[in-house]
């Protein structure tokens, strides 16, 4: 342990700051970063983990995605440019549909955000990577991989045909492995999303640069930690519904069956709790876009600061009281939907403040009208004509007449196209000379604005009349005499002109720009951290790593960047030859640590490979390659964190630069790891949450749940299950304690009453006659000890780990970061198995 | 919904242009606002001001006309839903057409029809709705808003019309392939003509033609009924009264005899995956025949 | 280190814990009336349904718990509103890297989000008053 009083000074004073770097030092500090960060040469160049390299990748990936959805969207528009055409049948226009709407959700909308964000986050942060730089690159791989499954099933007819919303009864009961598709895929996906949101959340917590107090970070990070939350709060939900989806599919289990207790309704509750905050997710990181471009184009700081971080935090909140606003139809109670319908109309409070700061601060600057103002302003036209139809579909009467028409169909993308994808290309256009070190011509983006904007509403705005005249979403066809014929028509017209403005856009983002000569460092004037990066490009991130005690440091604190550039911050040098970044406390950004991130890997590939496996195999019902494949990806993860997490270093701490000294390994809630599995487990328990809150909806949705004469779990075998468990969770506890040899005895011990406990467990509801396959309530109970079963062999796995660790001398007293990390995964798990116990023993006894 | 036949639909669509001209004036105000800030008067104005903008503009003004459209608008739902004095019908949507059970006052055994529904104006009927597999939502724009149908649950709307006519309506939620091809026409009549017309749907057919033994030997009735005769099929429409409804196949076709036809001898062609099997192996002669028995069935 | 958990973060957690919850406070009040009043709509519409009349235990029960929410909120906003201190130097910039702008406003933005909160809360209890039916 280093206390504060032999750390050295902090902060550091302006006498210190104001010393020279002798230009010799700072050259060969310069040769060593440059040689540790250099990207892996050659083919091996896909190796790399990097946040620049991954970023861009996954940018690109996500842009190809959406160009493909994007062509499907306009096949649709052809076959419904005039009636009764035969362009597409109905059963290839179901597909394509469904397939849209996937697509730009989960295969774009979402990752390009996680890509920007992990491309710019770190120099936002004055960061040399991520914090975890594998982790990002799992997570892209598997989006690859994913991805690439999903889409691919349209070349063989195969595709998901159920609309991306996937409602039982008709995904279950009908057409052909799209749905086994749809939900394994995308599972998997939002497995790589959950993580890449868990390391965006660390990255802004534990990563910025030493003074950057939560009141002066950028407010790019404060959307990145808000959307980051509403993933993890968002998503496991899905996750939850997908699982008992699945189970209905492949082994018959009857959760939306209503001949057997089920209810269709659970899957439209779990889907758009996920389904409505995702939305201001997507929606919430381009207002972080933009709230970076509003004071650079009007040269001040940003008026309302506070107003803003309101805006995001409310927003984040209210978002999850929205969900019944997709289901005002669906005959619920009218005292339920006036709920959502209040709540659908106060989420407009926080999302009007975030616009009407930005006027504020233009109305207070000296505005320049930089080209990415011109999106913006595209951007607000749009979004705020969304925003307006929102309101009105909010009105539980309205949405009645509009709900599944083509005003929805308008409404959604004027949000989405003014609220996600202009201010992204804004972003693109501001952003793009940190990202490639060149930039991009003004004159090919205002013909792709002009063809976008114009197109865009040439399309979508005759819509709102199709729907409000009867068309309603998702028909192949239509017929001639109802009035419909010309406003489809200019639709597709309009579809086209947009496509063309998108086609211009991508020519310019990658037609080659070798001959452009090297774009200036800041060219917009801006005042925040990313602007220090280096042209041409170093792959350090940057150079060292300043001290912030301003939210516009470029603009407010002077010498700022030649400090930077001459070494003069933090960690100047990599003497040791290791990739290292600073972590920082949670709200006032102390410096409490050197992180030592990891470099190149193929392991990362192999992860992502076997996990595809696990999720892609049982599509086909082949669940023994899927079963091997899991084994596999479970080996390469515990490989990759054997071999490159929580290292022991070579020495205890190091000089950290401005005399100030460091330890090199932490744990516990110092550490970033210990912060990313609490993140994960928050999301763990909030699917969790979702299956136990499918057992009270059972129960208050039918009159019979359980159903008479149910069966019950055996209360005693329950009992010594979760004894057994709970056990188990107390030895890891005293193991993290004691760290030393008696823990390798009570890990040893706590395996094992895992297992019984597990197993015990499992015969509670074995030893009943209790069939999933027969009705709901039995179903749901199976789920349930499924759900713990899998969580206990992830828990004995990490005891063994630690087990191993304590045996092989990679944890000691000294260094035991895996055995907090471990024990903080039981304290979730033990609740878990309590919650269990209460849910499968408990509560069916007393809802009867 | 812009000519709206009905109390519902038209109070909707009077909420519509008041929420409409609202929506207009706040999006010239605020785009004007960005542009004249970002291209007119470019520089300096006071701080105050601005200050001003976030906290009228971002607060007290969405208060002020959300609260006003909440407490307008709440109400209206259960004006909406509440029952009143006129008849009560199910409806349970299969893939792809409609069952439809119409229950007087009084009766203790339905009228059946199908893929047609029958309002007398001026009075609020209530609506049952169900689904057989899948989940569809009924939907008339010129009368009232939709509800969803679900398998195994009863959902409840009314409607109230105010004019006579035919009103056509749609499914509104995807129901799988041919979602696209699921209308019905609903026809407001007088209460008069609307109660002798139930009074006749009531009625068995009792038509004799050379089609009906064209229609029983074919094995038709094991999917459809045809009151008065041994057809007593409940997979398929009732056609009881066929002949006297506006449209064929859950309102894609005409009721034409050349419709009927083309339908029955391959209804896939209309309606990609319907289950009704193709009768092409039927001759002209009995085609003919049949066609006419099912157009006479009125 | 693993025996000694009082790091600065630490530290600074158990300094600003309360800000933080704070900050959040509001907004989850909001979330936990509303979660009530929907599970409580919900449970009551399948198993009591009825007239209108009916309805006046839930309304009253909801009623109450509004009130109650009202005033965590309110309370809530009063002490960040002392946090963010107004009034002593009438900053609500908060721009400088110091403890005391962090503090203020961290008092700020938990202000502000009390007010969206209050505003949530009494947008959620409308449907009491005039869409108080089940069916």
């Amino acid at each position: 342990m280093t206390s504060d009083a032999d750390r050295g000074t902090y902060p550091p004073t302006e006498e210190m700051l104001a010393q020279p770097v002798p230009a010799e030092v700072a050259k060969a500090q310069a040769d060593r970063l440059r040689k540790v960060w250099a990207q892996p040469p050659g083919w091996t160049y896909w190796s790399a983990v990097n946040n620049t390299e991954v970023g861009v990748w996954y940018c690109l990936t996500a842009t190809f995605f959406m160009l493909l959805a994007g062509i499907l969207a306009l096949l649709m528009r052809v076959q419904l440019a005039v009636p009764e055409n035969d362009f597409l049948d109905a059963s290839r226009y179901n597909q394509f549909f469904t397939m849209h709407g996937s697509a730009m959700m989960f295969l774009f909308a979402v990752p390009i955000f996680e890509a920007i964000s992990i491309l710019i986050l770190p120099s936002l942060l004055g960061a040399r990577d991520m914090p975890f730089p594998r982790l990002s690159a799992y997570g892209f791989w598997c989006f690859v991989i994913g991805g690439i499954f999903v889409m691919g099933s349209l070349l063989f007819d195969a595709a998901p045909d159920a609309g991306w919303f996937m409602y039982p009864p008709l995904a279950t009961e009908y057409g052909g492995i799209g749905a086994d598709i749809w939900l394994l895929g995308l599972s998997f996906i939002e497995v790589a999303s959950i993580a890449a949101a868990v390391e965006l959340i660390v990255g802004v917590l534990k990563c910025r640069p030493p003074g950057m107090r939560v009141n002066i970070m950028p407010l790019y990070a404060w959307y990145v930690l808000v959307v980051g939350g509403m993933i993890v709060f968002a998503f496991p939900p899905l996750i939850a519904g997908d699982f008992l989806f699945e189970m209905q599919r492949s082994f018959d289990w009857p959760f939306f069956d209503p001949e057997r207790g089920g209810d269709p309704m659970l899957w439209q509750h779990l889907f758009w709790i996920f389904g409505h905050p995702e939305v201001y997710i997507i929606f919430l990181p381009s207002i972080a876009v933009t709230a970076m471009i509003v004071p650079t184009a009007a040269r001040r700081p940003i008026v309302g600061y506070s107003w803003i971080v309101l805006s995001a935090v409310g927003t984040g909140f209210l978002s999850f009281g929205l969900w019944v606003h997709h289901m005002f139809a669906t005959g619920l109670p009218a005292i339920s939907l006036g709920f959502f319908s209040a709540a659908s109309e106060a989420v407009v409070l926080p999302t009007g403040i975030q616009i009407f700061a930005f006027v504020a601060t233009l109305m207070v600057g000296r505005v320049r009208m930089i080209h990415p103002m011109l999106w913006i302003a595209g951007a607000l036209a749009i979004f705020v004509a969304g925003g307006l139809t929102g309101v009105m579909v909010a009105i539980v009467p309205f949405d009645w007449q509009v709900h599944d028409t083509y005003f929805i169909v308008a409404h959604l993308h004027y949000t989405i196209f003014g609220g996600m994808l202009f201010p992204v290309i804004g972003g693109i256009y501001y952003f793009y000379p940190i990202i490639a070190k060149k930039q991009l011509s003004e004159r090919l983006g205002k013909w792709a604005f002009w063809l976008m904007f114009t197109g865009f509403n040439v399309t979508f705005l005759p819509m709102h009349l199709t729907g409000m005249q009867g068309m309603p979403r998702r028909v192949f066809t239509y017929p001639g005499d109802l009035g419909w014929n010309w406003l489809n028509m200019i639709s597709t017209v309009g579809a086209f002109v947009m496509a063309a403005g998108i086609l211009v856009f991508v020519y310019d983002l990658l037609r080659p720009k070798g001959k452009q000569p090297d774009p200036p460092r800041n060219p917009w004037d801006a005042g925040t951290l990313e602007w220090t990066h280096n042209v041409p490009g170093e792959a350090w991130g940057i150079r060292s790593i300043p001290y912030v005690d301003t939210r516009y440091p470029l603009w407010q604190q002077s010498k700022m960047q030649e400090r930077i550039d001459a070494g003069r911050y933090y960690l100047p040098d990599a003497e040791e030859g290791k990739r290292e970044t600073l972590v920082t406390s949670v709200i006032d950004a102390h410096p409490l640590h050197v992180q030592r991130v990891t470099g190149p890997a193929w392991i990362t590939i192999w992860a992502a490979i076997f996990t595809g496996g696990a999720f892609i195999f049982p599509t086909f019902h082949w669940y023994p390659p899927a079963i091997v494949s899991a084994v596999l990806a479970v080996a390469c993860i515990i490989y990759w964190n054997w071999t490159s997490t929580a290292v022991i270093p070579e020495k205890d701490s190091k000089d950290a630069g401005l005399g100030l000294r460091l330890p090199l390994y932490v744990s516990g809630p110092d550490a970033v790891g210990w912060w990313a599995v609490w993140i994960t487990m928050l999301a763990d328990a909030t699917a969790f949450s979702s299956l136990v809150f499918a057992v009270f909806f059972y129960w208050t949705a039918s009159a019979q749940f359980p159903p008479d004469g149910a069966q019950f779990a055996n209360g005693g075998l329950v009992a010594a299950g979760t004894g057994l468990v709970a056990g188990s969770w107390a030895l890891t506890a005293w193991a993290r304690r004691d760290a030393g040899r008696g823990a390798m005895a009570a890990l040893a011990a706590a395996m094992l009453a895992a297992c019984a406990g597990g197993a015990v467990l499992f015969l509670a509801l074995w030893t009943t006659d209790m069939d999933p396959t027969e009705h709901v309530y039995p179903a749901m109970m199976w789920a349930l000890v499924i759900w713990v079963i899998v969580h206990l062999i992830a828990g004995v796995v990490l005891q063994g780990y630690c087990l191993a660790g304590l045996a092989f001398g990679k944890i000691t007293r000294r260094h035991d970061a895996p055995l907090w990390n471990s024990l903080l995964f039981w304290h979730f798990l033990c609740l878990t198995v309590l919650v269990t116990g209460a849910m499968i023993a408990i509560a069916p006894r007393l809802m009867t | 919904m812009f000519s709206p036949a009905g109390i519902d639909a038209l109070a909707t669509l009077n909420l519509f242009w008041v929420m409409l001209a609202g929506a207009v004036v706040i999006w010239f105000a605020l785009n004007g606002l960005f542009l004249y800030v970002t291209r007119i008067h470019v520089g300096k104005m006071s701080r105050r001001l601005a200050e001003a903008v976030i906290i009228g503009g971002g607060i007290l003004f969405p208060l002020v006309v959300l609260s006003t459209l909440l407490i307008y608008s709440l109400p209206m739902m259960g004006h909406q839903r509440a029952p009143d004095d006129g008849l009560r019908v199910s409806i349970t949507a299969e893939r792809w057409w409609w069952r439809v059970e119409y229950w007087p006052d009084g009766a203790d055994a339905p009228v059946v029809s199908a893929n047609e529904l029958r309002l007398p104006v001026d009075q609020r009927s209530e609506l049952l709705l169900t689904a057989g597999e899948v989940i569809h939502s009924f939907w008339i724009p010129a009368l009232g808003g939709k509800t969803d149908m679900f398998p195994g649950r009863i959902t409840r709307m009314t409607l109230a019309p105010s004019q006579t006519g035919t009103f056509r309506g749609q499914c509104a939620e995807f129901c799988g392939l041919s979602h696209a091809l699921m209308a019905i026409p609903a026809v407001v009549m007088e209460p008069d003509a609307f109660a002798d017309w139930l009074a006749d749907q009531a009625q068995p057919a009792d038509l004799s033609a050379p089609g009906r033994a064209v229609f029983l030997r074919e094995g038709c009735g094991a999917c459809h009924t045809i009151r008065g005769t041994p057809a007593a099929g409940r997979v398929g429409p009732d056609l009881t009264h066929l002949g006297s409804r506006t449209a064929l196949a859950a309102g894609i076709l005409p009721m034409t005899a050349d419709a009927l036809r083309a339908w029955i001898s391959n209804p896939e062609a209309v309606k990609p995956g319907a289950e009704m099997p193709a009768y092409d192996h039927l001759n002209d002669t009995d085609m003919t025949a049949l066609a006419a028995y099912l157009m006479g069935l009125e | 280190m693993s025996h000694d958990k009082q790091t600065s973060d630490a530290r600074q957690f158990a300094e600003e814990s309360s800000s933080l919850v704070r900050i959040t406070a509001a907004p989850l009040t909001w979330a936990g009336h509303f979660v009530l009043c929907y599970g409580a709509a919900a449970v009551w519409c399948v198993k009591w349904p009825g007239p209108i009349g009916q309805m006046a235990p839930l309304r009253i029960a909801l009623g109450l718990a509004t009130v109650l929410a009202l005033a965590i909120i309110a309370w809530l906003g009063w002490r960040s509103w002392q946090q963010w201190d107004l009034l002593d130097d009438y900053d609500y910039e908060h721009e400088m890297g110091v403890g005391e702008d962090r503090h203020e406003f961290l008092g700020h933005a938990a202000f502000l989000l009390s007010i969206v909160s209050f505003v949530g809360v009494i947008f959620t209890s409308l449907p009491l008053v005039f869409a108080a039916t089940c069916r």
